[in-house]
């Protein structure tokens, strides 16, 4: 995959009416693509990257069975201003911030 | 053993009556000693004498006390017994030396080991104090015997133990030493952070090094996949009914058709038509459509099948190849991994979802399959024991095991030898009944339908039913659908819709094929549906509601008929995108959703909504207006058409 297929990736992304911002990160907090300015990103990278290590803690914890096989799907925080969506994978995160308005 | 026990007993006991002897000598002297205890202190040699007697005594039998009562000191019978004066000897030294400590100190009540009370050597002649003391009666205790002994010297002590002070002392420094490594081990630990923090800006490179790696690709995909089908849900968890909004009226609502849902995909479906839509049973948001060939971009492949999912417009979930324009698809409801497309070239593709964009399976380019275009196929049978029917316009039918595609199971070819033109039957629709699969009607490029078995059978061969005639439309047959028999009752179970070129939708009632007829018949529509003002290119039954049905046609209108309700014209009527012509309409498995497929590459997902739901009644009602239009129908055909005619009830 080259650079350009991301970069369509990114922008169909983007070109939903209610997404505000797409970031790609890794798993140490560091911005690999993003639509924000760069230090919003690094923000933005920094701190979810830790709640996300928190949440997989948690989930792993609560997996009190033999074989852990539990873990983190999704995590999608709803805020007042807007919501934060994080598709996690083994070595990346994929961050959306979306508009939660309602048409 | 008993002698030497018995010899034991006998020393023990002369060993006691000494004591005794001692003890009675010593009580003596202590009240002797009292006059002894004068201040003036005279040398007197008879009284020397008598002290140094009394002071070996004494010596004996403190050794014997001083050896027993010390802890440690062990000391057989025999050693006192035999070495006595050895041990004397010794403990004149050991006495000598803590005479040193003891010599003006005489404790009143005395457990230390060495008794201060008593007297050296008779070489030795220290000054004799005066005190109050009380001699130290160990004596009278037991004498408990121990085997090897080990006689320690009071120099071989070890260390002076540590005292309180000292112990304190150390362990605080240990505390100490502890804490320190511990805050060493800290502040490396955050040195390191620091450090890490401070590489946390990628280079450019990395970057690039990253975005190009095959992991980062799969990434991309299953992350967007989430992240757009999330997006696509848009429902506001937060928002609050109470809050009163501008409410549509909903009036309209109740009798329009809603448009989901367009799918059109910039790459693929651009300068293609869509030939076949159909809905999975399985998963039923998934939506496959097929398309011809884009004219215009020539290395493309000729041939594309999308799979869409309702929940993520924007892109199509598989994108699968052809070479040649695929007419028809079909999910494969037992196998729900399999795609199924019939092409023009008279290839049937076989694609599996989780495999790439080729087919996986096709059948041979050969005149064992079909060598025209496929234009109709469907799968009809169970799950173990299914197979896939296609039709070519060059009038051959054949049956396929979906895993053998090599060559067909069945290959049947239409004659119709009472044609009057031409033996061949140019197939191009074809329906089966509800829970059929031994016979099936076709409709033909001319107009007509036949009625086809696909085995032989008494009375009939296998082939076309050659003496009944659906005569009715005036041009090719676009689509032929059986009704769904929702109500698992077989009343309605023989109606059959078509549609054709001739600007009509028709009702027909077709004739059992278990009591075919000897001569010929012609068999007319029970109805004429003459709502278009185009090609109606295809007419579907509802599977929910027993009187309703669907028809599409070249203006782009979607039409949803319901017999009940009126028999002339569609109840509810709208025109789908930019007024294309409609190809394909398919319901879903519910009945709720309809999927057209347009000529302009788009495929639109309708809700029927409320309509769709069939009130208490309709099956009455339906054989009602049946049985109406039948009446109809004798009555007009007796006035119209004279002569003989066979008409079929």
């Amino acid at each position: 995959m080259s650079n350009t297929e991301v970069e369509d990736t990114i922008k169909r992304l983007s070109a939903n009416k209610y997404v505000q911002a797409v970031l790609i990160v890794n798993k140490e907090g560091q911005t690999i693509k993003s639509t924000l300015d760069e230090s919003l990103s690094k923000k933005y990278s920094d701190l979810i990257t830790k709640l996300v290590e928190q949440t997989i803690h948690v989930i792993r914890e609560m997996d009190d069975e033999e074989n852990k096989t539990n873990d983190l799907s999704f995590l999608r925080v709803r805020t007042k201003k807007h919501e934060i969506l994080v598709a996690p994978d083994t070595d990346y995160l994929l961050i959306v911030i979306q508009d939660p308005e309602k048409s | 053993m008993e002698f030497e026990r018995k010899r034991e007993l006998e020393e023990k006991k002369l060993r006691l009556a000494r004591l005794k002897q001692q003890r009675e000598e010593r009580n003596r002297l202590n009240s002797q000693s009292t006059f002894i205890s004068e201040p003036a202190y005279k040398t007197d040699p008879e009284r020397d004498r008598k002290i140094n007697e009394y002071a070996r005594t004494l010596l004996e039998e403190k050794d014997k006390t001083v050896r027993s009562s010390r802890p440690g000191t062990l000391s057989s019978q025999e050693d006192l017994v035999s070495s006595d004066k050895d041990k004397i000897e010794k403990s004149k030294t050991v006495t000598v030396h803590t005479n040193n400590y003891t010599n003006n100190y005489t404790p009143p009540n005395v457990s230390v080991p060495p008794s201060p009370t008593f007297f050296p050597a008779p070489r030795f002649m220290p000054e004799l104090s005066s005190g109050q003391g009380e001699s130290v009666d160990i004596a009278s205790k037991e004498i408990s015997l121990r085997e090897g002994g080990i006689q320690t010297d009071e120099t071989s002590f070890g260390p002076l133990p540590l005292s309180e002070e000292q112990i304190k002392e150390n362990i605080l420094k240990e505390i100490e030493t502890a804490k320190a490594k511990k805050a060493a081990e800290e502040a490396e630990r955050l040195r390191i952070e620091a450090e890490k923090k401070i590489k946390k800006d990628l280079s450019k490179k990395d970057k690039e090094a990253l975005i190009n790696s095959t992991k980062f690709a799969e990434f991309i995909d299953n992350s967007t996949g989430l992240i757009e089908n999330i997006l696509s849900e848009r429902f506001d968890i937060l928002i609050d009914y109470s809050v009163v909004e501008d409410v549509e009226s909903n009036e309209e609502s109740g009798n329009h058709v809603k448009c989901i849902n367009s799918f059109f995909d910039d790459r693929w479906s651009k300068n293609r038509s869509v030939t076949d839509v159909n809905f999975s049973n399985r998963n039923p948001e998934l939506v496959v459509a097929s398309y011809n060939k884009n004219s215009s971009a020539k290395y493309e492949p000729d041939g594309i099948v999308l799979v869409w999912n309702l929940r993520q417009p924007e892109r199509p979930n598989h994108v699968l190849h052809s070479q040649s324009d695929v007419l028809t698809t079909t999910f494969s409801d037992f196998r729900p991994e399999l795609i199924i497309g019939g092409t023009y070239s008279g290839h049937i593709m076989l694609w599996d979802t989780r495999a790439k964009s080729s087919p996986i399976h096709q059948t041979p380019f050969s005149a064992i399959g079909h060598t025209h275009p496929i234009y109709s196929m469907q799968i009809v049978g169970t799950q173990n024991d299914h197979n896939l029917i296609t039709a070519s316009t060059d009038g051959v039918i054949c049956s396929w095991q979906l895993d053998m595609l090599s060559h067909p199971v069945e290959r049947l070819e239409l004659i119709h030898s009472e044609h009057s033109k031409t033996d061949e039957v140019s197939v191009t629709s074809v329906g089966f009944p509800h829970n059929e699969t031994t016979a099936f009607w076709v409709g033909t490029e001319e107009g007509n339908i036949y009625q086809v078995n696909r085995r032989g059978r008494p009375g009939g061969k296998a082939g076309i039913n050659q003496c009944d005639f659906y005569k009715g439309h005036w041009g090719p047959v676009t689509g032929l659908h059986f009704h769904p028999n929702n109500n698992d009752s077989d009343e309605f179970a023989d109606l059959f819709l078509t549609s054709s070129v001739d600007w009509t939708v028709k009702l027909w009632r077709a004739k059992s094929f278990l009591m075919p007829s000897t001569s010929l018949q012609i068999i007319t529509p029970l109805h004429s549906f003459e709502a278009a003002d185009d090609y109606v290119y295809d007419v579907k039954w509802s599977p929910r509601h027993p009187a309703q049905f669907t028809s599409v046609d070249g203006t782009g209108k979607f039409s949803l008929w319901n017999m009940n309700m009126d028999v002339e014209v569609p109840i509810v009527s709208t025109e789908v995108g930019q007024g294309k012509a409609l190809n394909k309409v398919q319901w879903d498995k519910e009945g709720r959703k309809t999927v057209i497929g347009s000529s302009d590459g788009r495929v639109y997902v309708y809700d029927i909504g409320e309509l769709s739901v069939p009130k208490e009644d309709e099956n009455t009602l339906l054989q009602k207006t049946i049985s109406e239009l039948t009446d109809v129908n004798i009555n007009d055909n007796l006035d119209s058409l004279g002569g003989r005619f066979y008409y079929s009830k």
